[in-house]
């Protein structure tokens, strides 16, 4: 890993940033779901985590559940979820998760540390409090959990349909890390997505995590929302800071409809245009960094003092399918319905439906759909991405002794898809190290793609880059 | 799919497959290089000993190159990849004999009863010279010098043998066990401070009668303490001074 020559804040080029807003992958893995194929089996995913556990020290542990359900729908939502108002789903979809847990934790060796922990969704605290404790601590059961004060276990609330109370009692049971959904607190966004939620509810959930002991609060914004204006983005920017979060992430909105079937309740005409959205993401990136925030990467910012920070001054940052995390390379199992695992040297995705992921454990197998089995191609090039992700800097002699190749001679179509970039002044160059500069900061998606090996022939298929 | 890349621009790897060789020369790695290169045997008798060998693998992990019980045939030379030797005891449980890399000779111990007493077991893809064993012992009768590595092995077999001590500490046996590895790939010609342990955790704790947890534990010491540093199976030794002084009271003066 590099130390990033301390902390360079983003320049904002509007006229670059505009001619580099294509389509580009957001890199939280390398391939991309995308290129996850069906002939991938339990089998293979067996054989991924015994090779896990026969390294020499095998990694630490990390794992993801996800929840699949939700009380009402956002309409920009792109993940996968269940819209329902029966809680007793949550019961009958429990009973498999724990089948999952307990067939998959079995597998691997009892002395791996597991450090980092995310409740993902659809909506975590769909699960009542008594559900999720339980939960927490079966998890606890099957797996050694670390007791080091740097590990990372998060949960992703719902202000609107939990309380601070909830938040107090997730943390007192292990949880230091959460992170909170605001998107937006303009009301008249809040009605065009579907979704409304006070500064009130949003500031009590916060009170009560910090009560419980959460060592870091993460407020998700989303730019590009229909309704959305510079000035109301500002208010809501200027409200998000007042309640201090220590990270804050500013996704862009990707109106693809024809995929996401939430989002055709979004009238086209009430989303802001490119130069809208550009003012948006502009004022987002000033306003944080004169409030103190530390650009991190790609949509994530945090304050110095947070770990986030932290890692990327001392070179440790990793990227996941969270974003940024601070723990070296793990292995990563998911749980849940349509959960991507990261094992040894295989991605493998649960079913992204109900019936179909309950099927498979009804029936005692794993509910594996899909994945893949890396190349050494794909590994070097995984490497090479998450360095450039991870602070935007890649040290060629040290990339060189980690693997067997020759960097100019192994990456010239690439160095020569990354040659425009260096000419917009992007990034720098040499036969010694690839850096990003303040100009390039908030193109890193564009910057990695140049090293993509899938990348020709799969246009529009991802979001904008920005 | 954009692949065209990877076609160029990759150095060497670690444990390549030895060249092939040819009627002067036997490959560079092979078990019984030293029998010509060092001692000078005449073409013809370096002829007769290249007609009964021949290639065989490769064999994919989990591979068995031969299987206790089996008839006694011939000795095996590693060429590419890492063998481990072991025994099941009435109860399942394995036994690790040790581990082969390339240059070394596998089924010596049969020669004996007849029998092979083990299993060998490719630990990744492996490739071997089978030595047609009646062959090979009428061939040692005509060049002394077959006859001399032949016992020269066996004899060492015998001493690594006796070298596992039970009352030394994990981390004697761990440093003593990655030193060796290192010291005979160093002798094949590999580079001296680095190897890749090809064999699960889970061997390396059987071969040295340890728990797993406990070789990851010593390994994660010896990483703290700046010995060496493990990344996925690649070891690099940062001080082999110390780790030498780690296992004095076990390795052979």
């Amino acid at each position: 890993m590099e130390n990033r020559a301390a902390l360079v804040a983003p320049q904002f080029d509007r006229e670059l940033i505009a001619r580099y807003d294509v389509n580009a992958p957001r890199y939280t893995s390398y391939p991309t779901a995308l290129h996850f194929r069906d002939d991938f089996s339990e089998a293979d995913l067996f054989d991924c985590i015994r090779a896990s556990n026969d390294d020499p020290i095998p990694r630490d542990l990390s794992t993801y559940i996800h929840v699949p359900f939700c009380l009402s729908p956002c309409f920009y939502c792109g993940c996968a979820r269940i819209i329902t108002h029966d809680k007793r789903k949550a019961d009958t979809y429990l009973t498999r998760l724990y089948r999952e847990i307990e067939q998959v934790a079995a597998r691997f060796d009892r002395d791996r540390r597991l450090v980092q922990l995310h409740f993902g969704g659809g909506t975590p605290n769909f699960l009542n409090i008594t559900q999720m404790l339980e939960l927490i601590e079966s998890l606890g059961r099957h797996f050694s959990f670390s007791r080091d004060a740097g590990r990372e276990f998060g949960i992703e609330l719902d202000p609107r349909f939990c309380d601070g109370d909830y938040a107090r009692q997730v943390a007192e049971a292990g949880i230091n890390r959460v992170s909170i959904g605001v998107q937006d607190f303009d009301p008249a966004v809040q009605q065009a997505v579907n979704r409304i939620q006070s500064v009130e509810e949003t500031a009590d959930v916060m009170q009560g995590a910090r009560k419980g002991g959460v060592r870091s609060i993460n407020l998700d914004l989303i730019y590009g929302l229909p309704k959305q204006t510079p000035e109301g983005f500002a208010r809501t920017l200027e409200q998000v800071i007042a309640l201090k979060p220590d990270r804050i992430a500013a996704y862009g909105y990707a109106h693809l409809p024809e995929r996401f079937k939430a989002q055709r309740q979004i009238d086209k005409y009430d989303l802001p245009d490119a130069t809208t959205r550009l003012t948006l993401l502009q004022s987002c990136v000033s306003m944080l960094t004169a409030a103190g925030y530390v650009h991190i990467g790609v949509d994530h910012f945090a304050l110095p003092g947070d770990d986030l920070a932290q890692a990327l001054v001392n070179g440790t940052l990793q990227r996941n399918f969270q974003g940024y995390s601070t723990h070296a390379a793990c292995d990563l199992i998911g749980f849940g319905m349509s959960a991507i695992s990261r094992i040894a040297r295989g991605f493998s995705q649960n079913a992204k439906d109900l019936p179909g992921y309950y099927m498979a454990l009804d029936n005692g197998r794993l509910p594996v759909a899909r994945g893949r089995l890396l190349s050494e191609d794909d590994l070097l090039r995984s490497d090479l991405i998450q360095q450039l992700m991870c602070g935007g800097v890649l040290d060629i002699p040290s990339f060189e002794a980690r693997h067997p190749v020759e960097f100019a001679h192994y990456f010239r179509q690439s160095l020569a898809r990354l040659q425009p970039l260096v000419d917009d002044g992007l990034v720098t160059c040499s036969s010694q190290r690839i850096e990003t500069t303040a100009r390039g900061q908030l193109l890193l998606r564009n910057i990695a793609q140049c090293f993509d090996a899938y990348i020709e022939g799969s246009d529009n298929r991802y979001s904008r880059a920005v | 799919m954009g692949y065209s890349e990877s076609t160029g621009g990759r150095k060497a790897v670690f444990n390549p497959i030895a060249d092939d060789g040819n009627e002067y020369k036997f490959c560079s790695t092979c078990a019984f290089g030293s029998v010509c290169v060092g001692h000078g045997v005449d073409k013809i008798g370096l002829t007769e000993l290249h007609c009964l060998v021949e290639h065989a693998g490769p064999f994919r992990t989990g591979d068995a190159i031969f299987r206790h019980g089996d008839r006694f045939s011939a000795v095996y030379a590693v060429r590419a990849g890492t063998v481990k030797t072991s025994q099941v005891d009435r109860e399942g449980r394995e036994l690790i004999l040790g581990f082969h890399l390339p240059g070394e000779l596998i089924g010596l111990n049969a020669i004996h009863t007849e029998i092979y007493p083990c299993d060998a077991i490719a630990l990744e893809t492996v490739e071997v010279c089978r030595f047609s064993f009646p062959a090979l012992a009428t061939l040692a009768t005509r060049i002394p010098q077959i006859q001399k590595e032949l016992f020269r092995r066996l004899s060492k077999d015998i001493g690594d043998a006796s070298q596992r001590i039970q009352e030394s500490t994990a981390d004697e046996r761990l440093a003593a066990f990655i030193l060796n590895l290192c010291a005979r790939y160093e002798a094949r010609g590999f580079a001296a401070n680095a190897l890749r342990l090809s064999m699960p955790r889970s061997d390396i704790a059987n071969y040295l009668g340890l728990a797993a947890e406990t070789v990851s534990r010593v390994l994660r010491r010896f990483q703290d303490s700046g010995l060496l540093v493990v990344e996925g199976r690649e070891v690099s030794l940062k001080n082999p001074a110390g780790l030498r002084e780690v296992a004095r009271n076990i390795l052979p003066d």
